[in-house]
């Protein structure tokens, strides 16, 4: 399930909370830009990057179950793509950077998780126009935002129709077939959808032209 | 000397085909005369969607540009790509599936989107946001996220897009599709305050009874009958031939 609970609007709870859009912002680039041109072997310096990290999200209040929840989806990723080092570097040095690559990584994983449960959506998005950031790339943005709740709750109903008529005898093999099927089925739908949205935005009067009220008005 | 009624939508001899060679619309002939409430029923597939679409100017995807070949007029203008702009700033469509109108990430957003397509001063739109929320009872909800709200909830923010517009006329796609009892008399109650003029594509029969004064009745593209509701909708010949059953209350 998409972080709804934490990227939606909701009273200030913790001191993260009350800090101002776009310093969150700030903090979340300078410690992703930081975990890249930290040099490799300064160890450190990476470890006190991650601790400081692990010291936001606390003060943010983010439960370990909902860190470890997101890490889990993550890490065998990073793990996969970090065994392909040594594989095209011999000697010491390709472990160091594994290990290294595994620390920025989770090091800016876990700055943009601090960012989506300290900041609500549309308070990024306005954060992002008073930066000047391209119009339609924070119109996509909140488009992805939208959307992905709905095309989760298409998932949830495809999956449940397949849970009611499948009567728990489908074997393993066979699930990923139908899941294969159900993805190409989420993607149709998902075009036939942005094809009725773009006629409602029509109908609205649009033209092109992308424009917002600001959120914080 | 003859009084003639202003029209808001006039359909002349409408005809349209889909891609797929599907005639959807056979020559339809209608006058909507400003304030009616109309109701269009029919079967499933019977091409009211469809029908609805063109007084937005949304079908055909490429409007003509001749008023020769003008088949719907809103009104008096016909429904040129030219005019488009126009014509949708005083038709307000509302889709059958709220989820595919509300697009933005705050539902305050969503209802600003068509005020600020038109342009409006910043203040102006702000106003009709704020008016438009309150008109359905949905003023605590404008920093929401759509995701978290009910269809009934939805579909009144829908409807509030629509009214910050301050369309004339209104179009609505089943508007009462899955609403539970409470949900559907709040919409009734705010269609009801609507002054402008009003058409409905439904299946809610006793909807049909509560709001509208007139009946269209479609199928296989072409207008079977028409006249005023209670008489439509009580005549069990013509609910029978085309798929749809006498309301209880009309019994």
């Amino acid at each position: 399930m998409p972080a709804r609970d934490a990227w939606t609007e909701s009273e200030p709870r913790t001191i993260c909370d009350l800090m101002p859009a776009g310093l969150k912002i700030l903090l979340t680039l300078t410690t992703i830009v930081a975990a890249g041109l930290i040099p490799l072997e300064h160890w450190p310096a990476q470890g006190l990057l991650l601790a400081i990290v692990f010291a936001g999200l606390s003060l943010a209040g983010v439960t370990m179950r909902y860190l470890l929840r997101r890490l889990g989806l993550f890490l065998p990723l990073l793990l996969v793509f970090g065994l392909s080092v040594p594989a095209v570097q011999s000697g010491d040095a390709a472990w160091s950077w594994t290990i290294s690559l595994w620390l920025r990584c989770t090091v800016s994983f876990l700055a943009g998780l601090w960012l989506i449960h300290v900041l609500p959506f549309p308070k990024l998005l306005t954060a992002l126009r008073r930066w000047k950031c391209p119009l339609v790339l924070i119109a996509m943005l909140g488009f992805m935002y939208r959307y992905t709740f709905i095309l989760w709750e298409e998932l949830r109903r495809l999956r449940n129709a397949r849970a009611a008529r499948d009567f728990g005898r489908v074997p393993r093999w066979r699930s990923w077939t139908s899941n294969a099927q159900m993805i190409g089925l989420l993607l149709v739908r998902a075009l036939e959808r942005a094809e009725r949205t773009h006629q409602a935005m029509l109908a609205r009067g649009w033209d092109g032209s992308v424009r917002f009220l600001d959120a914080d008005d | 000397m003859t009084n003639v009624e202003p029209t808001a939508i006039e359909l002349r001899q409408l005809s349209f085909q889909y891609p797929n060679g599907r005639l959807a619309l056979d020559a339809i002939t209608c006058l909507v005369p400003v304030g009616e409430r109309l109701a269009i029923v029919g079967p499933s597939g019977a091409g009211k969607s469809t029908l609805l679409m063109h007084m937005n100017g949304l079908l055909p995807a490429a409007p003509t540009n001749t008023d020769a070949e003008v088949q719907v007029f809103v009104q008096g203008q016909g429904v040129t790509r030219t005019r488009l702009r126009d014509i949708r700033r005083e038709v307000g469509f509302l889709f059958q599936d709220p989820d595919d109108q509300l697009f933005c990430p705050t539902v305050r957003e969503d209802v600003a989107f068509g005020p600020l397509n038109l342009g409006l001063e910043r203040a102006e739109v702000i106003a009709r946001v704020e008016r438009g929320l309150a008109a359905v009872g949905m003023a605590d909800c404008s920093t929401r996220n759509p995701a978290e709200l009910s269809t009934g909830e939805r579909k009144r923010v829908c409807l509030a897009g629509l009214l910050a517009c301050q369309p004339s006329i209104l179009v609505l796609d089943e508007p009462t599709s899955n609403l539970d009892p409470r949900a559907r008399r709040q919409l009734l109650a705010i269609l009801r305050e609507f002054p402008g003029t009003l058409i409905v594509a439904t299946h809610d029969l006793d909807f049909v009874i509560d709001l509208c004064s007139r009946v269209l009745v479609l199928e296989s593209g072409k207008v079977q009958a028409d006249g005023p509701t209670q008489r439509i909708l009580s005549d069990p010949l013509i609910m029978d031939r085309h798929g749809l059953e006498v309301p209880w209350r009309l019994r």
